[in-house]
């Protein structure tokens, strides 16, 4: 007997062991079970939650936010709440340079942001990377189809601070776009295309928004085609950061440990980097496309449908009362009509959602669903009853009041960190909303009653309207389950606001 | 130089002698335990009018055996279906209309449920925690329907993922011998023939006062947080645990190499090494050395893999390193790469690639500015995590379930400092061994791929 046989059986010899401790009935785990709990309590006995009996039905107590406002020299709008409790800052600049400002060349706005931490004079990629992450500071970037991003986070102490924001200055306001750096990212967004086909929902998401926004530039996917990205120039890149990335057409947002001195030098410092110029003018309005329906084979085991139509742009009055009413329908986690009646009564899928993505101009509404294939056109017809019956009727008095409790009780919760409030920020400067955004928001949330919300929805959503993309395989299709009958649910007793 | 710098000089991470006063965390934060056993942590941030409570249970898949996987997973499903005061889905309910964000996850080793809410109403959420600790109902009928639910999940997030799908495939030989190959949401055929009552004797075995740690962060002081704890918890009674043991691996089985035909477009490579995680670990120094490791690999788009593989060489698209330590057991150091196929880079090349890193670590100490670059991020890293009372306390309660303690957190500092040139080049020439590899393939399916999506329009 060779070595070779030795090891081999030594090996078999272990492996029976292994099999010997799997296959024995692992003793000290198994405790004796205890009897089926028993017969539940009907849902008339049932207890009440005592501590809610306890909330005095006041509006819970926020972090005030002092909103300090400004213009630089240059023209950059600045929005700035001191922070002092943590040794940090969080600065966000926001540009209206996402891909709707691509025109013919798609890819143009994702890959101009991308290049931004790429060179500067005198540095490469590493040495930009090794900059920022020498000081412990945090370097963002991110394009969309309004906005273009870059951030930064640093602790506040000088020595961070001011070596890290000269950096940033540096990458904002003055990448040289290497040739080597831009031919490797746009190698790494090629296979970010490439990987995109092997994802049902992406695929579903880039074919919907085509349908719905047709020649408008919104109808682009920010990342480009294949076809599109090989063919950007760095001259393109260069001219369109000359334009985008203007003073006159960015938002700078400062959270922190900084004092209003302190925060108007750095808002100055990073306007007087940026390239001079004005803001850029808005995408035109898109016009509403006619309802479509669409599929894309696919070989998953679910099928992912989307459904959409035009919603809204950032300013429209009827911004509160869409909010609202798609809360009721399917905004948020549980607790929605669409949840509840898809998932917790029929278990089809593991999330449903809508949402209204308000933009610079009309941004779609859209409703995102994923169900194993052979009930995928039973599901379609079932959230298309749905939504019809929502915008035939519009939320209930209840639904309503417990909508109104929700918003305000979660309001805290929106500016409780720095990274919280810098949103907001960012989204108040960009969209050039009041001061008192936060507040008027929920004001108006307060005062609206049913027949707003209904008539709200019904003004901006047609339930015949939808387009509608699905992919995933064609499988002979069966019925829905019947659902779970629970009792009619009802205000939990919280008291009023 | 002085003796003090020489020895400072030695060190890795205590080459910058900074304030560090200004970045430990000075937010107190205090333990207690009631007598029915529950663990209490309590850390005050008062920034904001906020709190989060998390109450983390020791039990995950990595405690489930053959046949029983996913019952962690679906029992933390099953916990929103309804208890002694609630009926099903009635706390979501309740906790939306408060205002607060909720949810639960679960994991090899602990499942954790949580809520984010004004201070004002957190009693509601402890009540109702409590209430689904001690008293849950698992009706038949929405178990029958939440398993669907689960089998959705599982479709969406592994059965039509190919990138999960090959990890999930990669872990089961990477771990021959622990819990820690089950993945959490449960194989399919598992979850086919789960039954309520699986869930139940589960619920019965594992969810205990004395099993679990409650973590409140928030703007909330110590004596409301123990009013609070007493009145809602103290009344559950303590019940024997079944006993459950450190995961430990098979130190060095051989070199297991896999390949794994997945609906992928592109190709993809994943290296997993054996290794001791914090809580099973002989020697403690050789953990945070490769803590450091991963660091300097891929913490930041300075560090190796990116600055080396995918920028000099352009050998990849994009590479990662990671490694947990913070597990009941051991651990696997991993790194993944996907080739550079504009340059016609192979899965070949990228393991020569990733193994040339490794031997580079056993031979060569890392220079003084990647070291201070490291020790930059982590003292940053401190004062950052603290503007989340989530994250804070995420950390707190996974480090209690897995067997650490959350002070732990404010030695961490210490903790990386003391790990020395040497002893990152000890852990790479230890543990870095074939022996210790799984290695996978990851391949597109040799079949036609659907590429061109052929769309239909009706």
């Amino acid at each position: 007997m060779n070595k070779r046989h030795l090891l081999l059986i030594v090996a078999l010899l272990a492996l029976l062991g292994l099999l010997l401790l799997i296959s024995r009935p692992a003793a000290e785990l198994d405790v004796p079970a205890t009897p089926a709990a028993a017969t539940p309590p009907s849902p008339a006995a049932t207890p009440a939650i005592a501590s809610l009996a306890k909330l005095n039905g006041q509006a819970p107590a926020r972090r005030a936010l002092d909103i300090q406002r400004w213009q630089t020299a240059e023209g950059a709008r600045v929005l700035f709440v001191e922070a002092r409790e943590l040794p940090m800052f969080d600065l966000r600049l926001t540009f209206a340079a996402g891909s709707s400002q691509d025109g013919t060349t798609p890819g143009l706005a994702l890959l101009t942001n991308a290049m931004l931490n790429e060179g500067i004079a005198g540095q490469d990629t590493t040495a930009i990377a090794a900059g920022f992450e020498g000081l412990g500071a945090e370097f963002g970037n991110g394009a969309y189809r309004d906005m273009a991003i870059a951030s930064l986070r640093s602790l506040s102490a000088a020595e961070q601070r001011e070596p890290a924001l000269a950096l940033f200055g540096h990458v904002v306001g003055a990448p040289t776009f290497p040739a080597d750096a831009l031919a490797r990212v746009k190698n790494q967004i090629l296979t970010g295309l490439e990987l995109q086909k092997q994802n049902p929902g992406k695929l579903a998401s880039i074919a919907l928004f085509q349908q719905l926004y047709g020649s408008h530039p919104y109808a682009q996917p920010s990342d480009g085609t294949a076809q599109s990205v090989p063919a950007l120039t760095r001259a393109q890149l260069a001219a369109f950061h000359g334009r985008a990335y203007a003073a006159g057409n960015a938002v700078i947002a400062l959270v922190g440990d900084l004092s209003r001195t302190e925060a108007e030098a750095i808002a100055a410092q990073v306007s007087a980097a940026l390239p001079k110029g004005a803001a850029l003018p808005a995408p035109p309005a898109p016009r509403a496309p006619a309802a479509a329906r669409q599929h894309i084979e696919f070989p998953s085991q679910q099928t992912h449908l989307m459904l959409a139509q035009l919603g809204i742009d950032r300013r429209d009055p009827d911004y509160a009362a869409l909010y609202v009413g798609n809360q009721i329908l399917g905004g948020g986690g549980f607790g929605t009509r669409l949840m509840e009646e898809v998932r917790e009564k029929r278990g089809l899928t593991y999330g449903i959602y809508s949402a209204f993505s308000p933009m610079q101009v009309a941004g779609p509404f859209m409703i995102n669903v994923q169900t194993r294939a052979e009930l995928s056109a039973a599901t379609l017809e079932l959230v298309r009853a749905l939504v019809r019956d929502f915008l035939a009727s519009g939320p209930s008095a209840d639904e309503l009041a417990r909508a109104k409790r929700e918003l305000a009780g979660s309001f805290p919760l929106s500016t409780a960190s720095n990274a919280d409030i810098v949103g907001q920020l960012g989204a108040i400067g960009f969209y050039d909303l009041p001061s008192t955004q936060l507040e008027d928001f929920m004001n108006q949330v307060q005062q609206l009653d049913v027949d707003q919300v209904r008539t709200a929805m019904a003004r901006h959503l047609d339930a015949d309207a939808f387009v509608v993309v699905s992919s995933g395989p064609t499988v002979a299709q069966q019925p829905l389950p019947p659902p779970v009958e629970r009792p009619a649910a009802q205000t939990a007793g919280v008291p009023e606001h | 130089m002085n003796a003090f710098a020489r020895r400072a000089a030695s060190l890795l991470l205590a080459a910058l002698c900074l304030p560090l006063g200004a970045y430990a965390s000075n937010q107190p934060t205090h333990e207690f335990r009631l007598d029915n056993g529950l663990k209490v942590i309590v850390r005050e941030d008062h920034r904001a009018p906020v709190v989060v409570s998390q109450l983390w249970y020791k039990i995950g898949s990595s405690y489930e055996r053959p046949g029983f996987t996913g019952l962690s997973h679906a029992l933390e499903h099953m916990m929103f279906k309804g208890s002694a005061k609630l009926g099903p889905g009635e706390s979501s309910r309740i906790l939306r209309e408060l205002g607060a964000e909720e949810n639960a996850f679960t994991s090899d080793d602990y499942t954790a449920y949580y809520q984010v809410l004004a201070r004002d109403r957190l009693e509601v959420a402890l009540e109702m925690e409590a209430d689904r600790l001690a008293g849950l109902r698992l009706p038949a009928d929405e178990f029958a329907r939440e398993i669907q639910v689960i089998k959705e999940e599982r479709r969406l997030r592994t059965e039509d993922n190919p990138a999960a799908l090959a990890y999930e495939r990669f872990k089961t030989a990477a771990f021959p011998a622990t819990g820690y190959r089950t993945p959490t949401i449960g194989w399919m055929s598992d979850l086919e023939r789960m039954t309520v009552n699986d869930l139940r004797a589960w619920h019965n075995d594992w969810y205990s006062p004395n099993n679990a740690t409650l973590v409140v962060v928030g703007d909330v002081r110590l004596d409301e947080i123990k009013t609070l704890a007493q009145r809602h918890f103290a009344a559950i009674p303590a019940r024997p645990l079944p006993a459950a043991r450190v995961p430990l691996e098979l130190p060095a089985l051989g070199e297991r190499r896999l390949t794994l035909e997945v609906k992928t477009q592109l190709p993809s490579l994943l290296m997993g090494f054996n290794v001791p995680g914090l809580a099973s670990a002989d020697n403690p120094k050789e953990v945070h050395a490769l803590r450091l490791i991963a660091a300097l690999l891929d913490g930041g788009y300075s560090a190796r893999l990116p600055t080396r593989l995918e920028r000099e060489q352009e050998l990849v698209s994009g590479a990662s390193a990671s490694y947990d330590p913070f597990n009941r057991g051991d651990s696997l150091f991993v790194l993944s790469a996907r080739p550079n196929v504009q340059q016609g880079k192979t899965l070949a090349q990228v393991e020569a690639g990733l193994w040339q890193e490794l031997e580079r670590l056993k031979t060569q100490p890392p220079s003084a500015a990647e070291v201070a670059r490291v020790q930059a991020q982590v003292i940053a890293g401190l004062v950052y995590e603290r503007d989340s009372i989530a994250s804070q306390a995420t950390s707190i309660g996974m480090l209690e379930t897995v067997g650490l303690s959350w002070q732990l957190l404010d030695q961490d500092l210490d903790a990386l400092k003391a790990v020395t040139p040497a002893d990152i080049q000890a852990a790479a020439q230890r543990l870095f061994q074939r022996e210790r590899l799984t290695l996978a393939r990851v391949l597109p399916l040799a079949a036609a791929q659907p590429t061109a999506a052929e769309t239909r329009h009706e």
